[in-house]
């Protein structure tokens, strides 16, 4: 993968983000505002990802997205302007076509986000969020991260020593059995040793004294508040304009529109900031980069 | 001013017949770096961990421990946690989180420490102990050596007065303990911590230390200077003293026990002092090959991935019935992997493996082939609640014809007839070593393929595994043992050879090719090589000096 400077952002803005985004994608059904966030989600998609996100968005995406706008007008025959009637009567309309693709691309729009979300807000920025509020969680979470892998292999382990002392089993499934069984065994007992140890360990650090605190390896700089403060602002000049229908669009029973004005612009405008900042982030840095290298 | 003063400490474990601890009286001092040494089981850990409330075991105890004067129990958890240090064995089993600066943060976090300060003192520790590049890295890819830095960083990081040890370089290779030992006395001297340390590996670790308490048998037998502590030890007749430093053995034995020579380096200057004449240990003429070998690998290439670095780059080895083969060399360079193509869980990509003659191609079942490998870990094979019933399961996995009989041989070969009835885990290093030898021993293996087997083990139980191997060579079984230690593989294999970057660098007799390395060889032999160019082991150097005076 390659460097985004978006992740380095502070797990909380990056949060916000992404709720800030899907919420207005998931809630505002307008072929302007679901048209920006698509393209917005590809771009991002791509740039994090490179090929394997193009692959994912043709193989699985597209075929999503037509599928869903080809399946709504078949069940739905709302609307007042009919295109042609089916064999059985049911009439074909151009409001359940456009709904069908709007809504596809919005279904699109949330998969594409979600593909960014999983790149960006890995394990440790969810222990970190959380783990002010309840210390004990954070602390948990790493436990089993640490805790699972070392089991597996552990299970690995004994399965190959004890295979050296033991017939091979082949395709018996009753000395399988016996395999699988002795070598749990061996793995729990080990298992149980390793927790009394790791109990001493932790009692020896003070674990369970009142008033845990988290430690966290991120901070909140003056880079993260101008990304949040511009988020929020974002987000609230796009929201209001929807909310006061001056971004507004209504499929059923007939198409309609709010027409363009100055507020609804800005309400655009915003919103196309809002989704593309984390590659307008990258791209500044980018350029940054290269002109601080090009002046050494 | 004193850390601890502990009077008249006595402890008895639930249900123990006679006491672990006996009437043990002795002061710390602010500053010191203590050695507490004795043979497993003398009741080391036992004492070390009455150092701190919250370790204490239960049980029946008399006696008072005091630490900065006030009774050691009525100093509140917080203040201990933070104040007492305690480091202890296995390096995997104290790492609690995940991620590197999460266990440097872990103490930290429990003492309810605010973000700004935590900050700090992570930041110091990561610095201080080198392991700021493994900072952000995930636990599982450190290696062991780094592990226990990690341990020894975060407890660090709760700024204690008292560090205690509990043979923390049991589970480490030679260099990564080194290193290990160094950053503790790195610690003692720069920042006047005062260190309590239980070791087996004496000749690194007692130079380091200030004041030496030799336990036997729950008792403080010896409580002195390194140097004085060597000499009380070497009159008193102590078994304890086979764990002394090489210098020391030689120097006592040549009647310099006043100063004992504790280094390599003051071993050889007391040698020289004495004005010995050279001599060679005559080279004994190479045994005999009656029959081919048991294992024969000719070019073996092999690596994980496919697109991987090679591990194995055309490695060829003999190893022949009835022989010991002692293969040494450094970490990655191959030398578990070597072990598991032998026995048959890696397939090579090239080159050819002979098993007892057969060409093998395919992944084979080591089991019908008779060959044996026992892991490092021993606790991997055991999977029944005592020995015993361990034992009557392989064997009956095996089929039942003279089952009894098998066990009986194995049992009396490894001598394990009186732990029979006891739980594996609860047997020390080296008998679970000598356990899961004899239930390999049922399989009636031709090859034995042993994987740092003295781990862990300490100087009088290393000696009693050395000479069961020697009752196993006698018995034909060709044995391949990888070790990193040294003195092991020069008492003890028949051969040597150094592995490197994934093939034999070079291959002896155990004595011509330890005596052509310069630090790849024993400490009797860097003492004495001026003189006995040839001599490997601390008896020979004892001997040929004794002749000369």
């Amino acid at each position: 993968m390659r460097r985004d400077a978006f992740y380095s952002v502070h797990p909380a803005v990056n949060l916000a983000f992404f709720l800030f985004v899907m919420l207005i994608t998931a809630f505002v059904l307008h072929p302007a505002v679901t048209g920006i966030s698509l393209v917005a989600a590809c771009i991002y998609a791509f740039y994090l990802k490179g090929r394997k996100a193009l692959k994912f968005f043709l193989i699985f995406v597209l075929p999503v997205i037509v599928f869903v706008a080809a399946l709504n007008p078949v069940f739905n025959h709302a609307g007042t302007t009919v295109l042609f009637y089916f064999k059985n009567g049911n009439a074909v309309t151009r409001e359940a076509v456009l709904y069908g693709i709007v809504s596809a691309c919005m279904f699109a729009a949330l998969i594409m986000w979600c593909v960014c979300l999983s790149s960006v807000m890995t394990s440790d920025k969810y222990v970190c969020l959380f783990g002010k509020a309840i210390p004990t969680l954070s602390l948990v979470f790493s436990m089993v991260l640490r805790f699972v892998p070392r089991l597996f292999s552990r299970i690995k382990l004994c399965s190959q020593a004890q295979k050296s002392v033991a017939p091979s089993f082949g395709k018996n499934p009753v000395k399988a059995v016996r395999h699988g069984l002795s070598v749990l065994s061996a793995t729990v007992t080990w298992a149980l040793e390793s927790a009394v140890n790791i109990s001493d360990s932790m009692k020896s650090r003070g674990y369970g004294l009142p008033g845990r605190t988290s430690y966290s390896i991120y901070r909140f700089d003056r880079r993260d508040a101008v990304m949040g403060i511009l988020m929020a602002v974002c987000f609230a000049l796009s929201a209001a304009a929807m909310a006061t229908k001056h971004i507004w669009f209504r499929f059923y029973p007939s198409v309609k529109y709010s027409g363009t004005d100055a507020f609804s612009v800005i309400g655009y405008a915003a919103f196309l900031i809002l989704c593309m900042l984390p590659v307008i982030l990258n791209v500044k840095e980018n350029a940054e980069w290269r002109i601080i290298r090009s002046r050494l | 001013m004193a850390n601890y003063k502990i009077e008249a400490l006595t402890f008895t474990y639930p249900g123990g017949s006679a006491p672990a601890l006996k009437e043990l009286s002795f002061d710390v001092n602010e500053g010191e770096f203590l050695l507490v040494i004795g043979r497993s089981g003398c009741g080391k850990s036992t004492l070390l961990r009455h150092l701190k409330t919250v370790l204490s075991p239960h049980g029946e105890r008399s006696g008072s421990v005091l630490f900065c004067e006030k009774t050691l129990s009525d100093i509140p958890e917080r203040e201990q946690a933070s104040r007492i240090g305690f480091v202890f064995q296995h390096p995997d089993d104290q790492i609690v989180t995940d991620k590197v600066w999460h266990e440097l943060a872990f103490g930290l976090e429990s003492l309810g420490v605010d973000q700004k300060v935590m900050r700090l003192r992570v930041a110091e520790m990561a610095s201080y102990f080198g392991i700021e590049e493994l900072f952000e890295r995930d636990v599982a890819e450190l290696s062991g050596g780094q592990k226990q830095l990690l341990n020894l960083a975060s407890v660090m990081a709760l700024g204690p007065d008292v560090l205690i040890l509990d043979e923390p370089t049991s589970q480490l290779d030679p260099i990564a303990a080194f290193d290990f030992l160094s950053t503790v006395k790195r610690l003692n001297s720069e920042l006047g911590i005062t260190v309590i340390l239980s070791e087996h590996r004496l000749e690194e670790a007692m130079p380091f230390a200030d004041r030496v308490i030799v336990m036997e048998d729950g008792r403080i037998t010896v409580c002195d200077t390194p140097k004085k502590a060597a000499a009380e030890l070497y009159l008193s007749h102590s078994p304890m003293f086979g764990a002394m430093p090489t210098a020391a053995k030689i120097g006592c034995a040549l009647g310099m026990t006043d100063p004992v020579p504790l280094t390599v380096n003051e071993g050889r200057k007391a040698l020289m002092e004495l004005g010995l004449s050279e001599s060679l240990i005559p080279s004994g003429k190479a045994a005999l090959r009656e029959c081919g070998p048991a294992v024969e690998a000719d070019g073996l290439f092999f690596r994980y991935e496919k697109d991987g670095a090679d591990v194995l780059k055309g490695l060829s080895l003999k190893l022949f019935p009835g022989e010991i083969y002692g293969l040494v060399g450094g970490n990655g360079a191959g030398k578990s992997t070597l072990l598991s193509v032998i026995s048959g869980v890696s397939i090579p990509y090239r080159g050819r493996l002979y098993i007892g003659g057969a060409r093998k191609k395919a992944a084979f079942g080591a089991f019908e082939e008779r060959v044996a490998l026992l892991h490092q870990d021993p606790r991997t094979l055991f999977s029944a609640d005592t020995v015993r019933a361990d034992l009557e399961k392989a064997a009956k996995s095996r089929g039942t014809d003279r089952a009894d009989e098998r066990i009986a041989e194995a049992v009396a070969l490894m001598d394990i007839a009186d732990l029979l009835d006891r739980h594996p885990y609860d047997l020390s290093g080296g008998e679970q070593q000598r356990a899961a030898i004899a239930k390999v021993l049922l399989t009636e293996p031709k090859v034995l393929l042993l994987d740092e087997p003295t781990k862990g083990m300490d100087a009088s139980i290393k000696a009693v595994f050395g000479r069961k191997l020697l009752e196993l060579k006698k018995a034909g079984i060709a044995i391949l043992l990888v070790s990193h230690d040294i003195e092991f593989c020069a008492e003890y294999a028949d051969r040597a050879g150094f592995m490197f970057d994934g093939s034999i660098a070079s291959e002896n007799t155990t004595r011509e090719f330890f005596c052509e390395n310069t630090f790849y060889t024993t400490a009797a032999n860097r003492i004495a090589r001026d003189v006995f160019k040839n001599a490997l082991l601390t008896e020979e150097v004892i001997r040929l000096a004794g002749k000369r005076e």
